[in-house]
């Protein structure tokens, strides 16, 4: 999983990366040579489509996906584990739902053979299909989250559900950078540097 | 049953199952269809496509992904570290001494990394063990470090306000620009507390003062963020470049400084590309449900009758405006402040923008209230982070206790908005291109 995870990790990094400094290039030649590189707006609403369906599953897998714990905190562990278990349908439906959009939108794309209103004119299913191909991955992702929530809850495993699916609370994200900020000795390089020398 | 029962109820049964702890983007993105599609059978899902399609391949939110990219660069590479330093040795001797440096440095820091969870635990945790050992109260230190890290929604680039241009169709430039003169001012309005507080109440912490030439050493670490913040405002205000382009050239300006500074590794780049992706992935997955949701509301007609219905109490522009900052803050108790939101602005821009209040200015008053969101307990983020790298092992009432004048602040700075609306509108008027 952490394999799959870097990968996803790396694909989005090159997407935003790569489409930076196209947009950089494309600036400053605008306004520096007054010359465009031109379709450089509509690589960034890709990227954007495809970084985003890379990023949906990112989230998923570390738990990302906003939930709000301040009743799922108070409650005893059956309830919570059943709202664990909801919380995991819902975003396994959302993936669904989301690939059925995308796949009317590229079914709408090759029907009316549609066209990017761009001087590029990319004929939209090239761009769409990545994206359904992408957001399937989420989507598979998602329906497999819930599949070992549904499992878990129906071989009564109540508090592995509870554990494995609960939300990343603040404490959880507060615990990644308190990690974070040791590895890389900020404190330790703001004490030495200036920030006790006020006694 | 009318349409308005429709749409209240449809908003508090949303609001109670996001409560439940169910995900924030589900639940928006499946009331939406499943509203939509009562309401319009299949044919629904097939407009809900083309929107789907549409928000996901908007170059303008591309924005999003890039400056969370931007302020993982500046974070990661600990360019933004570095910058407590300067403001300690500034800003110590006023009276509040330290707690000024907080304020400060959570201000600029806040508005190069772009998570509050990040900006009050690093600035925290190197500020709370100066501050415990100088013996500055807990409470007040607490209160400036939890209020300091609200100032970077305020404070562009927002994430935020790229949310609400997108949403309600304003020029994301605009709303930075027009973030500028009130983060200043709420940024001073928390200096000028610290600073009378502590002369009224006597107990000032007096500091060595730091000698000018080491004072002027230090400020070359504000040079590379303030460089990138330059290039990021300066290409928006003079009409160089979008918000999406002037972001790219913020990306592009801090490798840049990580190469120079030999910080460009492949696992830091990895983890500031896997920290990205998730925060963006949680964003924009918000988002899209939002226009999803949108959607449903505005082809149902719910936005539009809950329009109709509110401005036919015949309330003032003043009045609905304090409504809805008791509206904001009684909300923003219990939800987090993006979901607060984007699962607001549908209903509350059309009344705002019916009474001829600028779409501009309303932009900075929803970034206020969900500031306001981050402190006020029981859901308020920042209380829970400062209270976890607190060193002593105290109550989280001595963070509530802490933050209490700064909500207030905020609350008599917005109307104060509400009163003289050209801080905010003025210098976006200014803007070239």
């Amino acid at each position: 999983m952490k394999r799959f995870e870097t990968v996803l990790a790396a694909l989005f990094g090159a997407v935003f990366l790569f489409l930076s400094v196209a947009v950089a290039v494309e600036t400053l030649m605008r306004k520096i040579f007054n010359k465009s590189l031109q379709g450089v707006d509509e690589l960034g609403g890709y990227s954007l489509a495809i970084g985003a369906a890379l990023a949906f599953t990112m989230a998923l897998l570390s738990r990302s996906h906003m939930r709000i714990d301040l009743v799922h905190d108070r409650l005893p562990r059956l309830p919570r584990a059943l709202l664990n278990l909801a919380a995991a349908i819902f975003l396994a439906l959302s993936a669904v739902s989301l690939v059925a959009m995308a796949g009317y939108s590229l079914n709408d794309s090759i029907g009316m053979s549609s066209t990017a209103q761009t001087p590029w004119a990319t004929p939209l299913k090239y761009p769409q299909s990545v994206w359904l191909a992408v957001l399937a991955v989420f989507m598979l992702a998602a329906l497999g989250y819930a599949l070992r929530a549904l499992w878990l809850a129906a071989t009564g495993r109540v508090g592995q559900l509870d554990d494995e699916f609960q939300p990343k609370s603040t404490k959880d994200e507060l615990k990644e950078e308190l990690e974070d900020i040791k590895a890389r000795g900020a404190a330790e390089s703001i004490g030495t540097s200036g920030g006790e020398k006020t006694p | 049953m009318s349409m308005i029962a429709v749409g209240v109820s449809g908003f508090i049964i949303m609001v109670g199952l996001m409560l439940l702890g169910l995900p924030i983007a589900s639940v928006m993105l499946l009331v939406g269809l499943g509203g939509g599609m009562i309401a319009y059978g299949g044919a629904f899902l097939v407009s809900s496509a083309s929107v789907a399609w549409g928000t996901m391949s908007e170059n303008g939110l591309t924005a999003i992904p890039l400056f969370v990219l931007l302020g993982e660069f500046l974070l990661r590479s600990g360019m933004a570290d570095r910058m407590y330093v300067v403001f300690a040795a500034w800003l110590g001797r006023l009276p509040g001494g330290l707690l000024h440096t907080n304020i400060g440095c959570c201000a600029l820091f806040a508005a190069t990394s772009g998570s509050s969870v990040a900006t009050a635990a690093t600035i925290g945790t190197v500020a709370l063990p100066s501050l415990a050992k100088h013996g500055y109260p807990m409470k007040e230190a607490l209160g400036s470090l939890a209020a300091g890290g609200t100032l970077g929604i305020l404070i562009p680039p927002s994430v935020n306000m790229i949310i609400y241009g997108s949403m309600t169709n304003n020029s994301v430039g605009k709303l930075f620009i027009a973030g500028i003169i009130p983060g200043l001012l709420l940024t001073l309005s928390f200096m000028l507390w610290i600073l009378l507080s502590t002369i009224a109440s006597g107990k000032r912490v007096v500091h060595e003062l730091v000698p000018l030439a080491e004072r002027v050493r230090l400020l070359k670490n504000l040079f590379e963020p303030l460089v990138v913040f330059g290039i990021v405002m300066g290409s928006l205000y003079f009409g160089i470049a979008t918000a999406t382009e002037s972001a790219a050239l913020g990306v592009v300006a801090a490798l840049f400084f990580m190469a120079r500074g030999g910080k460009l590794t492949r696992k830091l780049l990895l983890q500031c590309f896997t920290s990205s992706a998730r925060t963006s992935g949680m964003i924009l997955l918000i988002v899209v449900a939002a226009f999803v949701l949108n959607l449903a509301l505005s082809l149902t007609g719910i936005g539009e009758a809950l329009t109709k219905w509110v401005t036919a109490f015949g309330l003032s522009r003043f009045e609905t405006l304090v409504a809805l900052i008791v509206f904001y803050l009684i909300l923003g108790m219990f939800m987090d402040t993006l979901s607060m939101m984007v699962a607001t602005i549908p209903l509350t821009y059309p009344v705002v923008s019916a009474l001829g209040v600028d779409p501009i200015w309303f932009g900075i008053f929803i970034v206020i209230m969900c500031e306001l969101g981050l402190i006020t307990p029981p859901v308020g983020m920042n209380l829970f982070v400062v209270q976890g790298i607190r060193p002593d092992r105290g109550s989280v009432s001595d963070v509530i206790q802490g933050i209490i004048p700064y909500a207030v602040i905020m609350i008599v700075f917005t109307l104060l908005l509400i009163a003289v609306p050209d801080i905010v509108t003025w210098l976006p008027q200014k803007m070239q291109g």
